[in-house]
């Protein structure tokens, strides 16, 4: 019998300074369904690795705090998966590829409960166009996946783009082209994804930061990608998805959702309805197929208002117009960084799921007397380029935050607004950050 | 009874005069009109090429999607509305090639969708190219000195994987066809439907004649349909002698059979529930 597991924690817990009362407690729950030896054995052998490490004192201590803490204990993927239900989304389909299977995973134990239906597609171009299809049709749906697979549903992606039909995409970082680092954490694809797809169409890219925030802007990402018939993009990684969190705020499901289709009743004239009517906002009324009058056409050809292939010049630059037109609205949906500290000389600036590291760094370097505060992005793109030059206006200097090698939202901030990073603090050896990373850094630059 | 011009799409139809797709387009109206489907209640959902252009030339609700991807897009719509007669158009190159792997899970899942392939033996939108089902030997402007790569037969590959509805048509007998159309659309899972189609530009030896002088009508035989190695028997016969008609049927309960959640309502009926979410979260 081998019982070094229980040495290795014994050790683990006792360098970190832990009771050795809580590893037994764990320890007689573990093995109680097994014969009393192996209880006693484990113990030993717990024991044995707490006691061998007893004069090594590490350089920082954690201080226990025995009260069971308040709020829910909580990793990013069961978070996006109960979004996703506040959002009413009914259809998910996916390809397995780590850090996003968690996320299906989820949805799928939730799938016997709900009105959920959780397919597992033959690759990403068929997760993609299979979403497509299904809000085509009416129903709300989601797909994840990670960078190489994201990679395959960018042709969808597009085709949501021009056929205006709502989808939400999670993509879970991991560094690497290719297959990269599979079980690591990064996030190196933000310009991809703001970009992804070839020639333009709007959409949204938010960065959660947080399981409670993964489980809003989740919701809210169906409610945007319905109200606007875009595709929305959630950039999530590794660390988010398959850390547990303790989440205080409570997770509360939406009184009702707001539906932004169409019937017969809402249109003038059923048998003319055009699918692509142009509008001011850029918003046509959208009726779903076969519910009634009105014939749905839609192609991923350049087309006319009534949804047909269409080349001719007028056409093609209305449209493109008309997609484009509905990014005025869509900035306003944009809610401004978290500006934390915000008279600080010094900000830094980061997205996603640094968000935990910086914040707690700040108020280690703040505690050393250190004017800097730290402004945190989850709503991305389009970019809310006002929000974000008047919160870095008043600041001396702004430090970049990110795990990637060029800082890319430092380079999106300075294309967008004119203003520069001065420094930048990059981590992309496929390891989440840690506060003391970016403490030792800072100190450096001031 | 339904008027045949119900169908009538005043798109503009640019297919080259002479193209076997005409001839399917009738098909599909007249099938369309036997079932009493009104363009309001039917889905066509297509891929890219001239095959796939054929839902513009008809009334009704359409999704012409991306090459080879129509059958992933039919799949999701018929999930969330289960209700929803779906009928796919598509080429040899859109199905057999760019969608291949979507074709073959397509037919695992037995989802209940109406494939037809316009098997034209060339990619006929890009002008020519071999296809999958090119025969060895064809020459064409990319392949300069004829295709080195086996043939896809269709039809076996449909046996092999377990399809539950598998008919080969010919556009040049709309009669038959129509009816072939009829039953896939009848058959509860899935159905392929692969259609003989002359392409009078690009593909000058599998002609309307060729296949006239050849074809003949498996329902005018002694052959039923029902047992899986007569039908691959069948599949194997090319050549002076083509079998058309309803090569194999049997019946299984089709994807959205399967689902639980589906048997009451379709997704797209169902409703959400605050409280439901809620018991879920209090919990966490
Ligand atoms: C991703 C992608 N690759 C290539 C093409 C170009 N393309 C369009 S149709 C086609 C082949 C058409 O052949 P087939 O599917 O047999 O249909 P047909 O035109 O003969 O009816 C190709 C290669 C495309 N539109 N998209
Ligand atoms: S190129 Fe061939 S398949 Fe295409 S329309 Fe002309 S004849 Fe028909």
């Amino acid at each position: 019998m081998n019982s070094s597991n229980s040495v290795a924690a014994g050790a683990g817990l006792g360098l970190m300074e832990v009771a050795f009362e809580s590893l037994s407690h764990i320890l007689k729950k573990k093995f109680q369904s097994k014969s009393k030896d192996v209880v006693e054995m484990n113990l030993s052998a717990a024991k044995f690795g707490y006691d061998s490490v007893k004069d090594i004192s590490l350089k920082t201590t954690l201080k226990w705090n025995r009260r069971k803490p308040k709020g829910a204990l909580i990793d990013g993927s069961k978070a996006f998966a109960l979004g996703a239900l506040a959002g009413d989304c009914r259809f998910a389909s996916f390809y397995p590829m780590s850090p996003a299977t968690g996320i299906m995973a989820q949805l799928s134990l939730l799938a016997d409960d709900f009105p959920l239906v959780v397919e597992q597609a033959e690759d990403e171009l068929a997760a993609i166009n299979m979403i497509i299809g299904s809000s085509f049709a009416g129903v709300r749906s989601i797909t994840a996946t990670s960078g190489g697979g994201f990679c395959l549903m960018t042709e969808g992606l597009g085709l949501a783009g021009i056929t205006e039909t709502p989808v939400v995409i999670i993509n879970a970082q991991r560094p690497g082209p290719a297959t990269g680092l599979p079980t690591r954490t990064a996030q190196g694809d933000l310009l991809f994804t703001i970009r992804a797809a070839q020639d333009e169409f709007p959409r949204f890219v938010f960065a959660p930061g947080t399981p409670f925030e993964a489980f809003q802007i989740t919701a809210r990402a169906f409610k945007l990608s319905e109200k606007y018939q875009v595709p929305v993009i959630l950039l999530t990684d590794q660390f988010l998805n398959d850390s547990l969190f303790i989440s205080e705020k409570p997770f509360r499901a939406p009184k009702s959702i707001p539906r932004f289709t169409v019937e017969d009743k809402d249109i003038k004239a059923p048998e003319q309805y055009n699918r692509f009517k142009l509008t001011k906002s850029g918003v046509s009324p959208r009726a779903l197929p076969c519910n009634g009058e009105a014939l749905v056409v839609v192609t991923g050809n350049e087309h006319s208002e009534d949804g047909h292939i269409s080349e001719e010049i007028k056409d093609r630059v209305n449209m493109a117009r008309k997609r484009r037109s509905k990014v005025k609205n869509m900035i306003k949906e944009m809610k401004p960084p978290q500006l934390l500290y915000e008279k600080s000389k010094t900000l830094l600036v980061c997205w996603g799921s640094t968000k935990g590291a910086v914040m707690e760094a700040v108020e280690v370097l703040r505690s050393r007397k250190m004017d800097v505060g730290c402004l945190i992005f989850s709503d991305i793109w389009p970019f809310p380029s006002d929000h974000v030059i008047s919160a870095l206006e008043k600041c001396k200097k702004f430090v970049m935050v990110e795990l990637n090698q060029t800082a890319q939202l430092g380079q999106l901030i300075r294309e967008l607004t004119g203003l520069s990073y001065s420094d930048a603090i990059l981590k992309f050896d496929g390891r989440p950050i840690y506060p003391n990373d970016i403490v030792e850094r800072v100190i450096q630059f001031i | 009874m339904l008027d045949i011009n119900v169908y009538n799409s005043d798109f503009e139809n640019k297919w080259c005069p002479g193209c076997g797709n005409f001839d399917i387009l009738s098909a599909m109206k007249n099938a369309f009109v036997d079932l009493g489907i009104s363009p309001q209640k039917l889905l066509i959902v297509s891929g890219i090429g001239q095959a796939a252009k054929t839902p513009h030339f008809l009334k009704c609700n359409a999704f012409h999607s991306l090459h080879g991807r129509a059958l992933p897009i039919a799949t999701g719509a018929k999930i969330a509305n289960h209700d929803l007669t779906i009928v796919v158009n598509s080429g040899d190159g859109d199905c057999y090639g760019e969608g291949g792997n979507h074709l073959i899970n397509a037919i695992r899942r037995n989802i209940d969708l109406t494939l037809l392939v316009h098997n034209n033996m060339v990619y006929g939108l890009t002008k020519g190219q071999a296809s999958p089902t090119s025969e060895l030997g064809t020459v064409t402007k990319i392949q300069l000195h004829g295709v080195i790569s086996a043939p896809l037969n269709p039809i076996s590959f449909a046996l092999s994987l377990g399809a539950t509805f598998i008919a080969r048509g010919f556009s040049g007998d709309g009669e038959q066809l129509s009816k072939l159309i009829e039953s896939g659309v009848t058959h509860k899972g899935f159905s392929i439907i692969d259609i003989l189609q002359p392409c009078v530009s690009f593909n000058r030896i599998n002609t309307h004649s060729w296949y006239k002088s050849r074809v003949y009508d498996l329902e005018k035989t002694d052959y039923v349909p029902d047992n899986w190695m007569r039908a691959m028997e069948i599949s194997q016969d090319w050549g002076d002698k083509i079998p058309t008609g309803i090569i194999f049927q049997k019946d299984t309960p089709s994807f959205t059979d399967r689902i639980d959640t589906l048997k009451e309502s379709t997704l797209i009926n169902k409703k959400y529930s605050e409280e439901r979410l809620n018991n879920v979260l209090s919990k966490l």
